[in-house]
Parts: C-alpha cells; sequence; structure tokens
C-alpha cells in the first residue's frame, strides 16, 4: 500500500497555526488515518525532470531518478530536510490522499472551520474535442474529462505536491492506471482546442518526458523509457494509441503511459491544464474531481472545459454539492449514541458536510469528490468521526444468549488431553502442499480426491490436504538430530472433493500420531490407538491392507460406524528415505468426525 | 543432647583428632579413606558447627599426562635429537625432517619445543644449535626434573620446586601449553584444624549413626530407619529441567479465544474452506472488480471448479443490491453483475464468509456467533507472511447493536484475551460502516498494537438476507497475535516445528 508522506511545516502553513507534531498525530488517526510513523525526509530532485526523488533520511541519496531514469554520477543535490508525517493511503478515501485533502479535514476536526468547501468553479472557454474511434474495441479510452487551475505559480513544494497526489490517485482510483490516468500540463505551452485521439505505434513520434530532444514512437517508449516499459502491459491490445494533443499538433500525452516534455509543469507555471481518461466514468470523473478539490485548497481557481462528445458537449469539473437525506434516531440507534439536534448538525459540518433540518430528515450536502457515500450509514461514520471515538461510551447488548461450542472442537479437546496425556507433543502444519510433498514422496498417485489450487504463486501451494502425513514426516525431520523416540500428533481439517456439496467438497477432522525411534512398529502405533479409541468410545473392526506409504503386511484399516475410519502402521523404508529420516517411524491417522 | 554424626564424617574427625597439626584436604582423604566430596562437605558442616577452622589457598598442581611416564623414558622429541644436532653444529631442515622419520617423532614437535627451550635457533632453512642447546645434553631441563619428581611421588605442588634448586616460572612455561605431557591445575587446598571445643564435643558427647542416601522397603517395615540419618541435600540446587508434553502454541491461543467468545455468549459455527466467491466476496458487497478479488490475491480453484448457489431469492437480492441499491437504501456499485463469476470456487480470503452464511441462514435477533478457523492469501512464503493463517470471526445480531456496543463487546474480548488497555481509532474497511480498528497496549513491547478490524455491516450486506437489525462484525488475525506473545519474529517457527520449543512455552504465557 502507498505511503503519503505529509510535511508537518507544510501543513501547518495551510492551517495557518503552530500545533505540534502529537497534536497532528492524534487528529489525523482521529480522522481515521493510518499514520505509519513520522520521520525526517531528505528532499532531492531529477536534474532533469525536475520530479521529486525524496529519501527518508537513513536511506542514501538517490542517483538514478525514479521517473524518467536519468542517472547521474553524483548523487542528487539535497536541497531541504523536512519533518514528515507517513500514512498508509486509504483506498476508499482518495480525497485524504494529499496535504490539500488532509488539511481541509483537519481543519473540521481542529475546529477551524466547518461545514462545506467552497469549490467555485467558473466557465472555461477550451474545448477537447474527442474522437469516436476511442469508444472502439481496439482502441478503447472512451472517458475523458478535463480543466483549467490557475494556481499561485508554483514553487518546488507545490509542484511536488501535484505529482505526488497525481501518482497517489492513479493508484487509488485508476487502480494502478488501469481504470483512469491523469496528466497535468502549463496551458501556456498549449494553443486550444484540445483533441483526443488516436495514432499509430509505429509511425507516429514526439517527446516523451525527461528526455528533452528525442523524438520517440510510442512502440519505443513502451520499450525502452522506464514509464513505458511500466505500464506496457495496458496497451496489449491497443492498435493504436490514444493520444492528447493541442490544434497545432504538439503532443500533451499518451494516456496513461507518458506526458510529453515539452508541454510538462515547471517552476512558475501557473495556468495549468488538466485532463483525465479512462475505461469508466465514474473512475475519471472521480479522479478529476478529486485532484481538483485539493488544488483549490493550495489556492487554485478552476474554469471548466467543454468535451466535444460524438453524442454531444459537456462541461467538466462539476463540483456542484450532491445531497443525501439522513435521519436522527437512526443515526443515534446505529451508534448507540445520545445527541441533541445541535451536536448532531455540528458534528456533520466539523466534517466538513453541510446540514439543513427538512421536515422528518434532515439534509446533508457533501462534495463531489466523496465519492464513497452510497448510504446513509456512510454519513453516521463522519457522524462519529465528528463525535470522536474517544468520546464515546461503551456498552454491551443487554440481550442474553447461551453460548455453545463445536461439537467437533469439544472432541478434539477431548482428543488432545488423551494425547498428551500419552506422551504426545501437539504440532500444528500448513494445509497447502505441493503435489511432491504430499503424494510423490508417499510413492502415491494424485487421485481424484483433492481439492487443486488454479493460481498458486509457487508450486508449494497447489493442493489442499487431504491427509496429514506430511506435517508429520517434516516436523521429524526438521527434529532429526534430537534424541530419539518422539512423539507428535496433529489434530486439523482436511478436504476431500465431493460434487454432490454445494461448495463441491466434504472437510473433516483428522487425528495423525506417530512416533519415531529404533523400537517403534506397528505395535506401537496400534496400542495408542486403542487407546484414543476406548476414550472415545468408538468401536471398529481392524482389516489388512497395503498402501504405498506403509511396509506391506504392517499396515491395517479400521472402519466402524458413522463413518469411522483409521489407517495405521509403519512407514515404508523408501519414504522415510524420501524425507530424510533413519529410523523407522509408525504412524496412524483417524478421522474423528464430519465437519462440513 | 548429643550430637549426632555419622559413620562416614566419624572417620574424617577421627583423623582430625588424632593429629595436633593442621591437615590438608588431600592428606585426610589419604588417611580416612573417604573421598573427596564428601571430605569437604564434612569439613564444612564441622566449620559451621564451630568444631573447626578452616583455612584455604590456592596451589598450582602438576598432574601429568597418562603417557607422560613413557614419554620421558624414551626421552622427550626435542631431547632425542640434541646429541645428533650438537655433533654437526648446523643441519638443514630437510636432514632433521628425514631423521625426524626415521625415529617416528613428529618434526613439529622437535622444532616447537627446542625453539621454546632456547636449544636452536633457525637460520636460512638451517637449525643451528645455541650454547643452551649445548649445556642441555647432559643437563634435565627445569620440567624434566619436575617430572621425574612428581613420577616419584604422585603429587606435586609448583611450590615445592624451588626447595628442590628447581625454577618453578621455567616449569610454568614450558608445559603451560604441552597438554600432552603435563597439565598445570590451579586447586583449592583447605588446611583444618579442630578448635579446642569441637576437640571437647567430639571426644566426648558423640553418638555415631548410620547415614544413606535412600531407604529400603525393609529399613521402612523393620523401623531399622530410626537408626539410620537420611544425608541432607543442598536443597537449592537447581534441579535438572523436565517439561511436559504439550497442545502447540498456536493451539493454546485459538483455545482462549475460544473460551473467550464462548463465555460471552456466542455458539461457535463453521463453513467451508473452500468457498464459493458468492459467499467470499459478492455477499459482503464487494464489488466484482475489486482488486482483492484478483488472482493476485485470491487462490482461485480448478478442482472443485465451480459451486452452487443459495437459494434465487438470495441471488436475486445480492445481484440487486450491487447492480443498483435494491431497497437496501444505497445507490449500488452501479456495475452488470456476473453470475459466472460468483460461482468461481476460491480458498476463503476471511471467515467472514463463515459469519455471514449463518446471517443468511437466521437473521432473528438476538444472536451471537463466532468462529475460528483457517484463511488464505495467495502469498509467497516468507519469515513474515505464509499463504495461510488462522483468524476469528464474531458477529452480534441484535435491535440495540450499534458502535458504542461494538466497542464495548470488543473491549470485553480483548480482555478476556488478556489485554487491559485498549483503544480505537476509525477505519475504513470495505462492509462495514462505522469501521473501528481496536489498538491493545502490549506491555512486553511498550506500544500500542493493532489488533483487529471490526465494524457494523453495511445494510448491503445484511438486507438482502432479510436482516433487518444492525449487525457488529469483527476479526483478527491469531497468527500475528501468536508472534507478538510469544515474541517470534519468523513465522515460520509456527509450523515447522522445534519440538523442543514447544515443550518449553509455558502454559501460562
Amino acid at each position: 500500500m502507498p505511503v503519503v508522506t505529509v510535511s508537518v511545516k507544510r501543513l501547518n502553513e495551510l492551517l495557518n497555526k503552530q500545533y505540534k507534531l502529537n497534536v497532528l498525530v492524534d487528529a489525523l488517526e482521529q480522522l481515521g488515518c493510518d499514520v505509519e510513523d513520522t520521520a525526517e525526509l531528505g528532499l532531492y530532485q531529477c536534474p532533469a525532470c525536475q520530479t521529486p526523488n525524496d529519501r527518508l533520511e537513513h536511506e542514501e541519496p538517490p542517483k538514478r531518478c525514479d521517473f524518467c531514469g536519468f542517472e547521474s554520477e553524483e548523487p542528487f543535490e539535497k536541497y531541504a530536510t523536512d519533518k514528515v508525517i507517513r500514512i498508509d493511503l486509504l483506498a476508499d478515501r482518495p480525497d485524504l490522499f494529499d496535504t490539500g485533502g488532509l488539511s481541509r479535514a483537519l481543519k473540521g476536526y481542529l475546529k477551524l472551520e466547518k461545514g462545506l468547501s467552497e469549490f467555485t468553479v467558473k466557465e472555461g472557454n477550451i474545448e477537447v474535442n474527442v474522437d469516436p474511434v476511442l469508444s472502439q474495441k481496439e482502441t478503447f479510452r472512451p472517458y475523458i474529462a478535463c480543466a483549467v487551475i490557475t494556481m499561485p505559480p508554483l514553487d518546488q513544494t507545490s509542484l511536488r505536491e501535484i505529482m505526488r497526489l497525481q501518482e497517489n490517485l492513479h493508484w487509488g482510483i485508476g487502480r494502478d492506471r488501469k481504470l483512469s490516468s491523469i496528466g497535468v500540463y502549463d496551458l501556456g505551452t498549449l494553443t486550444p482546442p484540445i483533441k483526443y485521439t488516436t495514432v499509430d505505434p509505429i509511425e507516429f513520434k514526439f517527446c516523451p518526458l525527461g528526455m528533452p530532444g528525442v523524438q520517440m514512437t510510442p512502440r519505443k517508449i513502451l520499450e525502452e523509457h522506464p514509464k513505458g516499459v511500466a505500464y506496457a502491459h495496458l496497451m496489449d491490445n491497443y492498435k493504436r494509441y490514444p493520444i492528447l494533443m493541442d490544434a497545432n499538433d504538439l503532443v500533451l500525452a499518451m494516456p496513461p503511459i507518458i506526458n510529453s516534455n515539452e508541454t510538462k509543469c515547471k517552476i512558475n507555471s501557473s495556468r495549468l491544464f488538466v485532463d483525465v481518461t479512462g475505461i469508466t466514468q465514474d473512475a475519471v470523473i472521480n479522479s478529476l474531481n478529486t485532484l481538483v478539490s485539493a488544488l483549490i485548497e493550495l489556492g487554485g481557481e478552476v474554469e471548466t472545459v467543454k468535451m466535444n462528445y460524438p453524442e454531444g458537449p459537456k462541461a467538466t469539473p462539476d463540483l456542484s454539492p450532491k445531497k443525501i437525506n439522513i435521519k436522527l434516531d437512526a443515526a443515534q440507534n446505529w451508534l448507540g449514541l445520545d445527541f441533541s439536534k445541535q451536536e448532531f448538525m455540528g458534528y456533520i459540518r466539523k466534517m466538513r458536510l453541510n446540514i439543513e433540518p427538512k421536515k422528518d430528515v434532515y439534509e446533508v450536502s457533501y462534495p463531489a469528490f466523496r465519492s464513497d457515500i452510497r448510504h446513509e450509514v456512510d454519513l453516521f461514520e463522519d457522524l462519529a468521526i465528528g463525535y470522536g471515538f474517544k468520546n464515546i461510551q461503551t456498552k454491551l447488548v443487554p440481550s442474553l444468549t447461551i453460548g455453545e461450542a463445536r461439537k467437533e472442537e469439544e472432541l478434539s479437546q477431548i482428543v488432545r488431553e488423551a494425547m498428551t496425556g500419552l506422551g504426545f507433543t501437539e504440532i500444528m502444519s500448513l494445509h497447502l502442499q505441493s503435489v511432491e510433498r504430499h503424494f510423490t514422496k508417499y510413492q502415491m498417485e494424485p487421485g481424484k480426491e483433492h481439492v487443486i489450487i488454479k493460481n498458486p504463486k509457487t508450486i508449494e501451494q497447489k493442493v489442499a490436504r487431504c491427509h496429514l502425513m506430511t506435517g508429520v514426516m517434516e516436523t521429524f525431520y526438521k527434529n532429526r538430530r534430537k534424541t530419539v523416540p518422539q512423539r507428535i500428533f496433529e489434530v486439523g481439517n482436511i478436504m476431500l472433493i465431493n460434487p454432490k456439496m454445494e461448495t463441491g467438497t466434504n472437510e473433516y477432522r483428522h487425528l495423525a500420531f506417530a512416533i519415531i525411534g529404533p523400537e517403534t512398529g506397528y505395535a506401537e502405533g496400534r496400542m495408542v490407538l486403542d487407546s484414543v479409541m476406548r476414550e472415545l468410545n468408538y468401536k471398529g473392526d481392524y482389516k489388512p491392507v497395503s498402501h504405498p506409504a506403509f511396509c506391506q503386511g504392517r499396515c491395517a484399516e479400521l472402519t466402524g460406524d458413522a463413518g469411522l475410519w483409521a489407517r495405521v502402521g509403519e512407514i515404508h523404508p523408501q519414504v522415510l528415505n524420501n524425507f530424510g529420516l533413519t529410523y523407522p517411524v509408525s504412524y496412524c491417522e483417524l478421522r474423528l468426525v464430519k465437519v462440513i | 543432647m548429643r550430637k549426632t554424626v555419622s559413620k562416614r564424617q566419624w572417620k574424617v574427625f577421627k583423623v582430625l583428632l588424632d593429629s595436633n597439626q593442621e591437615l590438608s584436604t588431600p592428606q585426610i582423604e589419604t588417611r580416612s579413606g573417604v573421598e573427596h566430596p564428601q571430605v569437604a562437605a564434612t569439613l564444612i558442616y564441622a566449620q559451621e558447627q564451630g568444631w573447626l577452622t578452616l583455612k584455604e589457598h590456592l596451589r598450582k598442581e602438576l598432574i601429568l599426562s597418562d603417557s607422560a611416564e613413557d614419554q620421558m623414558k624414551k626421552g622427550l622429541p626435542e631431547r632425542q635429537v640434541l646429541p645428533i644436532l650438537a655433533e654437526k653444529g648446523r643441519m638443514p631442515m630437510q636432514e632433521m625432517a628425514r631423521i625426524a622419520k626415521q625415529k617416528e617423532i613428529p618434526m613439529g614437535d622437535i622444532i616447537k619445543w627446542s625453539s621454546l627451550r632456547g636449544w636452536v635457533k633457525k637460520d636460512k632453512g638451517e637449525l643451528i644449535i645455541t650454547k643452551d642447546g649445548h649445556k642441555a645434553i647432559d643437563n634435565p631441563d627445569a620440567d624434566e626434573k619436575a617430572i621425574e619428581l612428581a613420577i616419584k611421588s604422585g603429587t606435586l605442588f609448583l611450590d615445592q620446586l624451588e626447595n628442590q634448586g628447581i625454577d618453578p616460572a621455567r616449569v610454568n612455561k614450558l608445559l603451560n601449553k604441552r597438554t600432552s605431557l603435563a597439565k598445570i591445575k590451579e586447586r583449592t587446598i583447605r588446611l583444618a584444624c579442630l578448635t579446642d571445643a569441637g576437640r571437647k564435643i567430639l571426644s566426648e558427647d558423640i553418638k555415631i549413626i548410620k547415614e544413606q542416601n535412600i531407604l529400603s522397603p525393609e529399613d521402612i517395615e523393620s523401623g531399622e530407619w530410626k537408626n539410620i540419618k537420611l544425608r541432607h541435600y543442598n536443597v537449592t540446587l537447581e534441579a535438572e529441567k523436565i517439561y511436559p508434553t504439550k497442545i502447540h502454541p498456536m493451539q493454546k491461543i485459538i483455545q482462549q479465544t475460544r473460551k473467550a467468545f464462548l463465555e460471552m455468549g456466542f455458539t461457535e459455527i463453521v463453513s467451508p474452506q473452500a468457498e464459493s466467491a458468492f459467499w467470499d466476496f459478492d455477499a459482503l458487497f464487494q464489488p466484482q472488480d475489486h482488486p482483492a478479488r484478483d488472482m493476485q490475491d485470491t487462490f482461485y480453484l480448478t478442482r472443485p471448479a465451480e459451486a452452487k448457489l443459495p437459494h434465487d431469492k438470495f441471488v436475486e437480492n445480492v445481484k440487486q443490491t450491487h447492480e443498483n441499491g435494491w431497497k437496501t437504501g444505497s445507490t449500488g456499485w452501479g456495475y452488470k453483475w456476473n453470475l459466472s463469476r460468483a460461482k468461481e470456487m476460491v480458498l476463503r480470503t476471511h471467515t467472514t464468509s463463515t459469519t455471514i452464511r449463518a446471517l443468511a441462514e437466521d437473521p432473528n435477533p438476538p444472536r451471537k456467533v463466532f468462529c475460528v478457523g483457517k484463511v488464505y492469501r495467495n502469498e509467497a512464503i516468507s519469515y513474515k507472511h505464509l499463504p495461510e493463517f488462522f483468524q476469528v470471526d464474531g458477529v452480534i445480531i441484535d435491535e440495540a447493536a450499534s458502535l458504542a456496543t461494538l466497542l464495548g463487546t470488543l473491549q470485553e474480548f480483548y480482555r478476556k484475551m488478556g489485554f487491559e488497555k485498549v483503544k480505537f481509532k476509525p477505519a475504513f474497511f470495505p462492509y462495514t460502516e462505522p469501521s473501528a480498528e481496536a489498538f491493545v497496549y502490549m506491555e512486553s513491547k511498550k506500544s500500542w498494537i493493532e489488533l483487529g478490524g471490526s465494524g457494523v455491516f453495511r445494510p448491503e450486506v445484511t438486507r438482502p438476507f432479510g436482516c433487518k437489525v444492525p449487525v457488529l462484525a469483527w476479526g483478527l488475525g491469531l497468527d500475528r497475535l501468536a508472534m507478538l506473545r510469544y515474541g517470534i519474529n519468523d513465522i515460520r517457527e509456527l509450523y515447522w516445528s522445534d519440538l523442543d520449543k514447544i515443550r518449553e512455552v509455558s502454559l501460562c504465557r
């Protein structure tokens, strides 16, 4: 999960106060942020593309730009250090991804401001012409939303904030640019109107960000530019690549891969053009709304841009608040808290929302970027945070209920008691195993009874266990240098395929126990099994069986009523070899009860 | 009352009574025939009684190796070759090596020890005999003299050498690292001398009894035990360590968790580990394009590949809720829900699939249920992560369920798990609203540790199954708790067990 680093100095600047570090950390936590830690951050900048390349103080200074791949002999020059709070991004709350958004929330929580932030949008005159070809399957990236923002001239701090927020939104809303991606440009370099169209990946050329003076084809960018290599998989099925160009065919960007070098934002850029393109409307609109709202917090002023879609024009961004009705008593019941109408409205406003009493309900207005709100309970959460988790008087539900344990668990506890009494130590082993460790080493053919995993990261997780032998054998191997005899047992579930079941499997609770040592053999295993059977009041009949994991003539199976089953015997010497063991092992596995 | 002493103690006291001087422990041992540990114990006992005084001093004893006498008879390696070298004055190293081989003595020993003695010098690959070397031909060195003395007398202390005109410092230097010949060992020698009072008591007022370590059945039956003194033990000494066989440390945490819930009136429930995506994701209002459902994070199954779904009403309600919110008051996710994706089989990613199944089975309040079970995440095995771990999930279905009762229940639960200090912060989870994270104060780490998520189920989760009251839910990974509690840094240690370690973990930890 990405971590956002928030400068304490910058945060206080935006709050126009001098809060101590611990006050800010506590407030952020009470707002629901996962504060990872606080740290000293060294600030570095790539000499080629000006992208921030920050490092924690204990880390090596960068020599290679994370963004454009520029490499220098000497480490980049550190121009400042910063005390920062590091926060794990909350996937559900992209509006808290950056210093601007966090300061908006903090202003409410720390009672500096209340109610909705003002998000004024002026009508602008720039247009974007959208090529219908982008809706076709082979070039599918049909959605675009843009805005013009006038910022106080960018300095290193605001430039880095914009770039970081852009990256975080790529992760948080764009699913690593799959659903949507963002570009920010210096409007001064552009001649409107802008067109959103496609180009040929081999014939077309432009100069990508971070490589001044180098003209590359889109295909070459995917092969050679660090960002091209990183995101090439997104273009796998594209015949032609999406592109944004101005009236003079100057390239803005090749979404979702890279911007052009000529149109990038620089120190002192002020009028910015923002685009979001993507494959779902929601992701595109949410990304734009979140980004421009954050820039407003940093002092920006927004103008709309008109998208000329094939089916008609549409202006973005639309930052007008959305509305939802909530009920006071429903909120009180849901949270188990008692508060007056006035307090109730106060908590909502503290969370930077507006609230109006209507006839039976309260109408809450929330900002356009709060895409997480789909139900009144989402506002109950804001209300609870406004109330303060610290202040909640906790209580218990008054209803009386009688607790009851599962039968197989009670039974397993009796078995554990018996086994430890018989001098066996409990082990626990993993359920997922490789075919080799679960079958081949026992000279067994993998049959049709076990669960198979489709997509494990390694072959070690290919099957879900259908017997308990492997944990036992591997424990003996692990303890092979210790004194023998060793006595161990495991109680756990195994899975077997049964097409009649809703989920296609049965689960059984098994007991496995084993002894390793020079003297052990069938008789000892059998003695222990009989002893456990007596304790459980189980009765069954033995019959000789042959099984590839056991010595011929020294293996028996027991069957009885209600699916009772057990196998007991001496492990085959070849199997001992396969597991690197040098003493005989007597092994028994007993089906205690069916669980599923 | 008359003092009693054992027969063996009496042998020691008798030796002291018969002598008018201080006696050393070896002398007492020789004269009494009692072995060293018992002599030492008797002397200390008598000293405590005030019967005698003990003086201690350290002495360096020369202890010969088993082969020392033999080596001296043959002549030490460096002495055997000395006359040959003296004759020639100097000799190439190879020449000396040839002689050594012939005499079957190690060349290394010759060079090492004759150099240390100062008998030879090395010069450009040749050995040259020194003046001291010449002198030594007819004169045994200090250590050789000392060894001869030790062979004769049995024990020899370095401080006895000066009287014999032997330099103890040179002996120490020459023999210090030559353990094949002799060792020099420091020993504490005690000198015992009876006090007047002790002499009086021991000569007049003593009863001698038998002393034994254990009583035989005959001693007990016949009453002979009355005449026997059980030897006193030093009852404060450390005993040998033994451990009982035990249940696994992870099991202890599981059982503690179950007990906590059962005591709080929860009913234990169970559900399949191989689960349909419907119950693992869809029923919890997780959209079908949610990253958690990626192949990257979730184990999908090829066998069984497809699940049967519950009755149509549930499936239809869930579908509608995802698409448009159905009657839950929600906007839904606004996408087209796909039935075949819900039928896909996975290894459950959480035990919330268990609790949501229980809710669907009986949504009527009041109900409290919990389960402990294995859950799976598609990760490779490392010291920090395993692809499978234990999770506990609990649910309360109740008219009075609320955020405040959620936090109250959790506080009680964590108290039963051994954490007195608990605090909460808001969190964001996909299927609860509001959500809270619990932090417990861990005394051993002196810090707050995040331990489990919780919340009130969204109506989009509960309403499709006919539940009309708020439902509290929480879950917690038990493996992480085990690592914290047992101070384990490598999670793999839990499942590839060192049997000694399992036995050594205290039951009350």
